[in-house]
């Protein structure tokens, strides 16, 4: 009890101390936001703590819910960074732009951005990407001799299939589904569930579906030993990770360059393998999101 | 405005009348899960509703356990029991057993609370003038208790019924059918008109089913109750636990 309340006050000094150290500084307070989904919150994470330990003020307003609830706090000017999915972030104005090339997409939103709340940047992005991918259990791949996508449409009405309900009306769902690999929608035996959600998981472990519509960097993949058939037709977009920054925030930092150096340097160590290894740490192992960013950071050499 | 008139629209399309998404197989899916989970909820917390209700013994820890119960929300057990079922049938362990389980749950409290308050609140008097007149326990709850309790016991039937009604939607987060799965997938597809059709069903399936058992309360309910009695001869009292 008395060591505890001990360290309590001692903490909190230390909590004062900090903020008396960083306010000083001169570098605006920034805010970060991310979405509700552990992978997001834990690059808004690493994003913060590199920031923080560069002398920024970081107010963190991670975990905030779905894009469509995140993309007006930033637009408003409720937030100052988020980390987003090239992909996804642009198929949420322009579905008809997002392609596979991570450049394009980069380049295509940022040109929907520069006109969006002031104006936000597309910071430089991850070479890692957590698309959505078409995953079968072990067995079921050997048993239908299943490697690529192409491969599925002989075997279509033997398998279950575990889709989001929105992908009747997604074109890079049931439209890629169709249009590039032959398969008839819906499908024979169909289980509706939301993609990369954790009943989708357990969906497919369990047997209650065949092949599932999971996340490429979900640690289930790698936990339990599913094979992640290979979309050969090029049909998913490329979702690499870059941190939106506010306009009106890039210009209260002084040395522009240098700010962007530090994030985007941090973003492009973040390969696919690390999204996976750090996504496993904290779902499987369930260490928290803060000390999974300082490790890896640490790691990297980004902080001491 | 202009919603309204697209959920009518929806509701209209005779496309969506037809095939396993089609409305009457959703209302079916809806019903029977439904049903299932009442009737089994029934069969289960009707019995011990009334036999704590007549000996008094354990009330205390039946109403408060089912109180408790009512604080666990569905969609908790939805996702608890999903990968327990999965392990023992993939075939149903997906959606319909974590459905089935989680509105029979959720069933429950109603049901037992009522039963048991609806016996307690017969007066004493009553019981012990049945006693004297040489009735066994049993024929004092069939004959007695039973008949004076009736419309508080169907009235947790009832209300039962209508959350089931209402609450079976969220089977579609795992995949179940039922009505639940306009509302999920017009979420997902951010169509609304889609979204309110469902609502509208739901809405008007649980005032269907609330008006059918009020119906039912009323015939189950001997006539001498119907209207409320003359001043002085009060055949129950209000009950404490509501």
């Amino acid at each position: 009890m008395r060591l505890s309340r001990r360290l309590a006050l001692g903490a909190s000094l230390l909590v004062l101390l900090g903020a008396c150290t960083t306010g000083g500084g001169g570098k605006p307070a920034i805010r970060i936001g991310s979405d509700g989904f552990y992978e997001s919150k834990l690059m808004g994470e690493i994003y913060a703590q590199v920031l923080v330990a560069n002398g920024y003020q970081v107010e963190r307003k991670l975990g905030l819910g779905p894009r469509k609830d995140r993309v007006p706090a930033m637009e408003s000017g409720q937030l100052d960074l988020v980390p987003e999915y090239l992909g996804s972030g642009l198929g949420f104005y322009d579905e008809a732009k997002v392609s596979n090339d991570p450049a394009a997409n980069k380049a295509a939103l940022q040109a929907i951005l520069d006109g969006k709340g002031g104006g936000i940047t597309v910071l430089g992005y991850t070479p890692g990407e957590d698309s959505n991918a078409f995953v079968v259990r072990r067995e079921t791949a050997d048993q239908f001799k299943l490697a690529r996508m192409s491969d599925l449409a002989p075997v279509q009405d033997q398998l279950t299939w575990g889709l989001p309900p929105e992908c009747e009306t997604n074109p890079l769902c049931a439209g890629a589904l169709k249009n590039e690999y032959g398969i008839r929608f819906p499908p024979q035996k169909l289980k509706l569930l939301d993609a990369c959600d954790a009943p989708m998981a357990e969906a497919l472990v369990g047997k209650a579906v065949d092949i599932a519509e999971l996340c490429s960097t979900q640690p289930v993949i790698k936990q339990a030993g599913l094979v992640v058939l290979e979309d050969d037709r090029d049909t998913q977009p490329a979702e690499n990770i870059a941190p939106l920054v506010r306009n009106d925030y890039l210009a209260k930092v002084g040395d522009r360059a240098a700010f962007q150096k530090l994030l985007d340097d941090v973003s492009a160590k973040i390969t696919t393998q690390v999204l996976l290894d750090l996504g496993a740490k904290v779902t499987v192992d369930k260490q928290d999101i803060d000390d999974v960013a300082a490790e890896w950071l640490k790691a990297n050499g980004f902080v001491k | 405005m202009e919603i309204l008139w697209a959920t009518v629209a929806w509701l209209l399309d005779p496309a969506h009348w037809q095939a396993a998404d089609g409305i009457p197989a959703r209302l079916l899916e809806h019903v029977g899960i439904s049903a299932a989970a009442v009737v089994v909820a029934l069969a289960v917390a009707l019995p011990v509703g009334l036999v704590i209700g007549h000996t008094g013994r354990g009330g205390t820890l039946a109403v408060n356990l089912a109180n408790l119960g009512r604080a666990v929300p569905s969609y908790a057990v939805l996702v608890m029991v999903l990968p327990i079922s999965l392990r023992f049938s993939p075939a149903l362990g997906l959606d319909v057993i974590p459905t089935f389980t989680a509105m029979t749950l959720l069933a429950v409290p109603p049901i037992v609370v009522n039963a048991y308050a609806g016996i307690r609140g017969v007066e004493p008097e009553l019981v012990e003038a049945a006693r004297a007149m040489g009735m066994r326990e049993r024929e004092v709850l069939g004959r007695v208790e039973l008949p004076l309790a009736m419309p508080v016991v169907v009235g947790g039937i009832r209300t039962a019924a209508v959350q089931v009604v209402a609450t079976a939607t969220i089977g579609a987060v795992v995949a179940y059918g039922g009505l639940g799965r306009y509302i999920i997938d017009g979420i997902a597809r951010n169509e609304d008109d889609r979204l309110l059709a469902g609502v509208v069903l739901v809405a008007g399936l649980a005032l269907l089913v609330d008006g059918a058992l009020a119906l039912l309360q009323r015939r189950l309910t001997s006539p001498g109750l119907r209207r409320s009695a003359p001043a002085g001869t009060p055949v129950t009292r209000p009950s404490r636990s509501r």
